[in-house]
């Protein structure tokens, strides 16, 4: 490896001021620096650093969603894989040519958002679709506000509302029945014109028609649904991986979680009859996955940790309001959005709050 | 206040405890400027000779604390830019006393309490106490609301407590007492690793019946034997008074100024760190040749020597010759050397990190080889919220971050950029490898700047004012 390294330095030059090539210096950049470690070193005390550095902390998020992609390959075949790689393609494209614009370094996010895209997404979308969604979500998303760490919203989910908005008949239509046996869809290519695309409706749309699908079938996830949302256990897999090594906060999870289960729970206390037992309704869509995957992404959630708390609260009761009582059958997607958007309230409620008392520090 | 935030790393190269005596130097280097002093007022001419105790140069701006002869020698001024170097080193003619008529004249000034004083700045030992809350030099003719002893020091890594205790229980004990004679009924806060230990024990036998003495356990975390923490854990307020602050070194120099009347020139320092062959403290004087100390312990061939503790420590370069007046301790770091393949991919058995992102986290507590790699690229804040958590100043690095980065000062000032102890962990856990300690110790700096204009503007407001009633009067 030696060699590559060599290679490197060799063509370092063009890139930099007055090469050749200095439009593409972000992408050698970015190259380079996923290739080496950065050659960096401290100027001024702390002399050392963690190791943990943006790279590292992205890409704990990409392997905590190796369960539900896992899943997804399982119950709805190979075209999933086709989607990532689309996915891949126009976010990183865009971010890419935002970076060349701005003359600034392709920034790690993109990595998250390209794999969390295809897993919130009917299994048979066009990829035409599964490309624009993520470019606008990517473009208006994030890079309007300045890219990664700037944004306000989720970039992914953005590109999802988007598309949700834009195209309702395929967005609620694009259902796949789940594979079943040995080795499930794992070697089928089921596109938008599989039979059965049509007659499978999700467990939340059948529950408006009072037909509840058994927990069993929803915990493992073979279910039709979202690619990556379906199956309740790799969710939970991937994402107490995520808890445990801190990237993701277990105070945002909680709360959505607890204030879920807790408004869930009165209405179905409540009236039986019209509402859905707690824990079907905890499985049902993508309340898991938003609460693990999409709610914790640290840039687009509160700062301070008792932010986290009230967020969570909002995101889980507003999802639990939007499903019950609205003609939409799915609400996290909004529920989380509308987080996004209070998150910097709620930060500089609680921010004003402690300077208030540090005030009287010392 | 309870303590908040810190976190240990685990550095390798940890100095034993013992301690090693390095060979008698030829010459001494003295650096003419240290952390908190600059000696700039010279008190002795170029080829002059001096005695061991004598004054070689002063700091006006810092209550005249002097810079002492560690040894008899003659002086060189002109041979190295910013030293005095002492040639033909002997360890023999140390002033045992200061001269009599000389105190006499004091005492009749300054009266018994004064003397005291002026022995311990004299002598110098004045120069291991520290204003709990700024760090500076406090003013020896004051009376402070009280006195922290510290026998922690955890950083890594600077002379441990343990280390300059050992079996100088008699000569601590002493120094606490001469301590308190200084003070009126203001308590001394005695603050220690654990106070059921043997070592306390044994201390508390000796104090028996110093109600002023008041034993404080705190926990071996990193920073918490932060003075300006310690001052803030105790309640002791800043409006208050002045609070002093001294390490175990300081109260055993504290004894051998007022109970011997000898000048305190000796140190002892830590040598630690990844690239050292054997970690350890050393016996120096202020001067000792820093070269003598890189051929017997660095290993490593590319390596950076910092001068105090891996999260604080400021760079030594080549220019500096010798230990400085106010050393604690040498940590010295291999540079980085080559860029490793797929650094953030690795599974990282080897590395220990703040968070659990490497496989490392399932194999407890080990010490981590560091060098200065910086460890990935800078990108903009992700709002991960470490810093805050590790601060143990209780403020939100990150949110000042932010106001510094929109040039809000004032908002920063708000936010108590000022209660920063400069611990450096916020810098040390940033995935975005964000310099947060250095932007914040700017604007604490920046911030005092402009607040003592406004004061300087108003006095000259009130002068004004005073003349023109005065002129009216007329
Ligand atoms: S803000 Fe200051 S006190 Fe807090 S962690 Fe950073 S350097 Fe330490
Ligand atoms: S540690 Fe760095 S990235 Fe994380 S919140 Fe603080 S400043 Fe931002």
């Amino acid at each position: 490896m030696k060699g590559l390294l060599k290679v490197f330095e060799a063509i370092r030059p063009s890139f930099e001021q007055g090469g050749k090539l200095r439009v593409f210096k972000p992408v050698f950049e970015a190259l380079d620096e996923a290739f080496f470690a950065p050659s960096a070193t401290t100027v001024t005390a702390p002399h050392v650093r963690d190791p943990l550095d943006v790279k590292r902390f992205m890409a704990m998020v990409v392997i905590a969603l190796f369960p539900c992609v896992l899943a997804a390959f399982y119950f709805f075949g190979l075209r999933f894989a086709v989607m990532i790689l689309v996915s891949y393609a126009a976010g990183g494209a865009v971010e890419v040519v935002f970076a060349m614009v701005r003359k600034e370094n392709i920034n790690e996010g993109f990595l998250v958002t390209g794999m969390l895209f295809p897993l919130i997404l009917p299994p048979t979308l066009p990829l035409w679709m599964v490309g624009l969604g993520v470019a606008f979500g990517v473009f208006i998303g994030k890079e309007l506000f300045g890219g990664t760490g700037r944004n306000v919203f989720n970039p992914a989910l953005v590109g999802r509302c988007f598309l949700a908005l834009a195209y309702p008949a395929k967005m609620s239509a694009s259902w796949l029945g789940p594979g079943n046996g040995l080795t499930g869809r794992l070697f089928e290519y089921a596109g938008a014109s599989a039979v059965d695309s049509l007659s499978s409706a999700t467990p939340l749309a059948m529950a408006k028609q009072g037909q509840f699908i058994g927990l069993r079938e929803m915990f493992l996830g073979n279910i039709s649904g979202s690619a990556g949302e379906t199956s309740a256990i790799a969710i939970i897999l991937g994402g107490v991986f995520l808890l445990l090594t801190r990237v993701a906060s277990w105070r945002t999870v909680a709360s959505i979680l607890g204030s879920f289960v807790l408004l869930a729970g009165a209405l179905h206390y409540a009236q039986p009859g019209t509402f859905g037992p707690v824990l079907w309704h905890l499985c049902a869509g993508g309340l898991l996955f938003g609460a693990f995957f999409m709610a914790t992404d640290p840039v687009t959630s509160p700062i301070t940790n008792t932010g986290k708390w009230f967020y969570g609260i909002i995101i889980g009761s507003v999802t639990v309001l939007i499903r019950n009582f609205t003609g939409y059958v799915e609400g996290v997607t909004f529920a989380i959005l509308l987080g996004n958007i209070v998150a910097p309230i709620l930060d500089e409620i609680v921010v004003g709050v402690r300077i208030r008392r540090l005030r009287s520090e010392g | 206040m309870r303590f908040r935030g810190g976190y240990n790393i685990l550095l390798e190269g940890k100095p034993e405890r013992q301690i090693a005596v390095m060979p008698e130097p030829d010459a001494l280097y003295l650096p003419l400027r240290s952390r908190r002093f600059v000696f700039s007022e010279l008190y002795v001419k170029d080829g002059e000779r001096v005695n061991g105790g004598d004054i070689l140069a002063k700091d006006p701006d810092n209550y005249a604390v002097p810079l002492l002869a560690p040894r008899a020698g003659r002086v060189q001024l002109k041979e190295k830019e910013g030293h005095i170097v002492l040639e033909e080193v002997a360890k023999l003619q140390e002033r045992a006393d200061m001269a009599e008529e000389e105190l006499e004249h004091i005492e009749r000034e300054m009266g018994a309490g004064g003397i005291k004083r002026y022995k311990l700045l004299a002598l110098g030992a004045w120069q291991f106490f520290y204003d709990a809350y700024t760090g500076a030099l406090p003013d020896p003719l004051g009376t402070p609301q009280a006195i922290i002893v510290s026998t922690v020091s955890l950083e890594p890594f600077v002379a441990r407590g343990d280390a300059q205790l050992h079996k100088r229980l008699l000569n601590f004990t002493r120094g606490l007492e001469q301590l308190q004679s200084l003070l009126e009924y203001q308590p001394i806060y005695l603050v220690m690793p654990d106070i059921e230990s043997e070592f306390a024990n044994l201390v508390r036998n000796h104090i028996r019946g110093y109600a002023w003495v008041k034993m404080l356990e705190i926990p071996l975390t990193y920073p918490y034997d932060d003075f300006a923490i310690l001052a803030r854990k105790l309640g002791l307020k800043r409006s208050d008074g002045s609070v002093w602050a001294v390490r175990a070194e300081g109260v055993l120099a504290t004894d051998r100024a007022l109970t011997l009347t000898k000048p305190c020139t000796v140190r002892i320092i830590s040598i630690g760190g990844t690239g050292v062959n054997s970690p350890t403290h050393v016996k120096v004087m202020p001067g000792y040749p820093m070269k003598d100390i890189r051929d017997k312990y660095v290993s490593e061939p590319a390596a950076r020597l910092i001068n105090g503790g891996i999260l604080t420590g400021e760079l030594l370069g080549a220019e500096t010759l010798g230990v400085d007046a106010e050393c604690r301790g040498l940590t010295i770091l291999p540079e980085l050397q080559e860029r490793e393949l797929f650094g953030f991919a690795r599974p990282g058995w080897d590395r220990s990190c703040y968070a659990v992102c490497f496989l490392s986290s399932l194999r407890g507590k080990f010490r981590e080889r560091f060098t200065t790699a910086m460890r990935g690229e800078g990108r903009p804040c992700i709002s991960c919220n470490f810093c805050e958590e590790v601060c143990p100043a209780g403020i939100m690095p990150h949110l000042i971050h932010k106001y510094l980065y929109r040039d809000l000062i004032e908002e920063a000032d708000e936010a108590r950029v000022d209660l920063c102890v400069e611990c450096g962990l916020c810098s040390y856990v940033c995935p975005s490898k964000i310099d947060l300690r250095k932007q914040l110790i700017d604007a604490k700096v920046l911030i005092e700047q402009e607040k003592e204009e406004i004061r300087q503007e108003q006095l000259r407001q009130e002068e004004a004012r005073k003349q023109s009633v005065e002129e009216k009067s007329e």
